[in-house]
């Protein structure tokens, strides 16, 4: 296959937040179609890396690129079109599955826009992506944690960015919803990069992983390259197996338990 | 008994045409109000109390509640926090203030006092917004910085007009005490329409940005993630609150308790869509004051009550009594 198209890059970036913890120096670059998963251990940086690369905190040296740009230089709403976000933890919220939709519709509407049937359409299959057809009106109270995660992820898929970085997006899911959220990612085409905690689920799906510590990347590559038993030790502190899936032939990781 | 949404929304806008009526009506002097308002020859004296008093009063009634309720509803919808008000912000103390040094300076000049309080407001709001500001430089959490910088600057106003009130005669210090009380007596053409005019920007500003406003309600993040200006929207829409309160204390001296109420009456009634928050509120405020406006020019006529003890007490006592009623949307 050969080398498709670069969308994001980043160079050097480094960024230093108020509690001490320096996440790079750092570079990497995303190329487009592919999913990337992002694997560290609690504390390396995952969140804070996807924060720097969707804009939401800006780097101390180094930059960020977009398609060429430096992201920071790129019009807001210009810039959301391409590159969608989502965070980690939702605070609690009375809207209904719908509202929350429409909002990621924003990045595409001027201020006197009103909304149409194209935008109830592009609503209403993201809700069909995430299996969430049944529940457009109900509150997100009134959800699961589950059923809010999906709402969270059809938000992200309406907003119709080519790049989504998604900060554990199968959080809460059940491991039914886990694969079916993951397969529906990368039928998609889209370019992703996210964060995991369940490296078999992201050796499954994802073309490339990032591995950080301590916010520094470690390995970046192919599962069969970065998957081995010397680097997940070093990351996680624990003797681990790896071997493959008898299903697709992927990387599989089985971490020896604590001795009791 | 539960009514459907769009039955209470036309309930609550069709309450306004009809209490604004209503309190045109009632007062001290009987108005021939059809006679009035379809423009057929009056007696004087009735005509120039209408047209003079009555119908400035209830629409300054009418405006100023709506102000107050649509500014706690924007706050409380900007900080993400229920018990924000447009008096947390330092805005009536800054204003007391003004008023204190005007009263002590230009006793005898009538237009300095709302000139002075105007002034004060928007300076105490500028001064909290400034060290928000750069506090937050310092990487401090933006919402709870605005609120305890809005209540320590409230805080030294107090103390300083509190000061001059010590120092000044009793003459200027009753006159400020009962400027705070709040009343509508100073009602006239200008103070409506500068204050229509400020209102229908604020509410234009707010139709515009719905869906900016709901991103801001959810999280910074999320509203930076979808590509809203956060820093200039929220600057933008908080010097609009100041604007409008600055506007309402400067005329009608502090009216406590419709921000912070009317709002949560209306997120019981109506839910949390953002524009139905806002225009709601806006809605909900005007009736409210206008009712209790002509409560407090009719109830111990011809002596009137000051309005912020009537919109407090009753507000309080009905807000305890829902609140017993119903629990919040935000608790599960």
């Amino acid at each position: 296959m050969t080398d498709s198209v670069e969308l994001l890059q980043c160079q050097q970036v480094r960024l230093q937040l108020p509690g001490g913890f320096t996440l790079g120096p750092l570079s990497f670059r995303l190329c487009a179609g592919k999913i990337y998963g992002l694997l560290g251990a609690n504390g390396a940086g995952k969140s804070t890396l996807l924060q720097l690369a969707g804009a939401l905190k800006t780097p101390q040296a180094g930059q960020v690129l977009l398609k060429q740009q430096p992201l920071q230089q790129l019009e807001p709403r210009a810039r959301a079109r391409q590159l969608a976000y989502l965070s980690q933890q939702q605070p609690p919220s009375d809207m209904t599955v719908q509202q929350l939709l429409q909002l990621g519709l924003l990045p595409h509407k001027a201020l006197w826009q009103g909304d149409n049937a194209a935008d109830k359409a592009a609503i209403d299959a993201a809700l069909m992506q995430v299996g969430l057809s049944s529940k457009a009106t109900a509150r997100l109270t009134q959800l699961s944690g589950g059923e809010q995660q999906r709402a969270h992820l059809a938000r992200v898929l309406v907003q119709q960015a080519e790049l989504l970085l998604l900060d554990e997006p199968v959080n809460h899911l059940d491991i039914h919803y886990q694969h079916q959220l993951l397969a529906t990612l990368r039928r998609s085409g889209l370019t992703v990069l996210a964060s995991f905690h369940d490296i078999n689920l992201a050796a499954a799906y994802c073309d490339e992983l990032l591995v950080l510590q301590q916010g520094q990347l470690q390995a970046v590559g192919t599962p069969e390259q970065v998957l081995t038993p010397a680097l997940l030790q070093q990351v996680f502190g624990r003797p681990c197996l790896v071997d493959r899936s008898p299903f697709d032939g992927r990387c599989r990781v089985t971490f020896a338990p604590e001795a009791q | 008994m539960r009514l459907s949404l769009s039955v209470r929304c036309w309930l609550l806008l069709l309450l306004l045409p009809a209490s604004a009526l209503a309190a045109l009506q009632i007062g001290v002097v009987e108005l021939p109000l059809w006679s009035l308002l379809s423009g057929q020859p009056t007696d004087a004296l009735p005509g120039q109390v209408f047209w003079q008093l009555r119908l400035p009063r209830v629409l300054l009634a009418g405006l100023a509640g709506a102000s107050l309720a649509l500014c706690g509803a924007l706050l409380q919808l900007l900080s993400r926090n229920e018990l924000a008000d447009p008096y947390l912000f330092g805005v009536v103390s800054g204003a007391a203030l003004g008023a204190t040094i005007s009263s002590l300076v230009l006793p005898g000049l009538a237009l300095a006092l709302p000139v002075a309080a105007f002034a004060g407001a928007l300076l105490a709001v500028l001064t909290v917004l400034l060290l928000a500001q750069r506090s937050n430089a310092h990487g401090m959490h933006s919402v709870s910085t605005l609120l305890l910088t809005g209540l320590a600057v409230s805080f030294c106003a107090s103390a300083i007009a509190s000061l001059l009130l010590y120092q000044a005669d009793s003459f200027a210090a009753n006159r400020i005490i009962f400027w705070l009380m709040g009343s509508l007596s100073r009602a006239d053409w200008p103070a409506v329409s500068i204050l229509a005019v400020s209102l229908l920007l604020t509410l234009t500003l707010c139709s515009l940005g719905r869906r900016q406003l709901a991103a801001l309600a959810w999280s910074d993040d999320m509203a930076q993630s979808l590509g809203v200006a956060v820093k200039r929207w929220r600057l933008l829409l908080l010097l609009l609150c100041a604007l409008l309160t600055a506007v309402v204390v400067a005329y009608c001296g502090g009216i406590g308790f419709v921000g912070l109420m009317i709002p949560h009456l209306v997120r019981l009634l109506f839910g949390t869509q953002i524009l139905l928050l806002l225009f709601g509120s806006a809605v909900g405020g005007a009736v409210f004051l206008i009712w209790v406006d002509t409560a407090a020019r009719t109830v111990l006529a011809p002596q009137e009550l000051p309005l912020g003890i009537l919109t407090a007490l009753c507000g309080s006592l009905f807000f305890l009594l829902l609140l017993n009623r119903r629990r919040s949307p935000y608790e599960s």
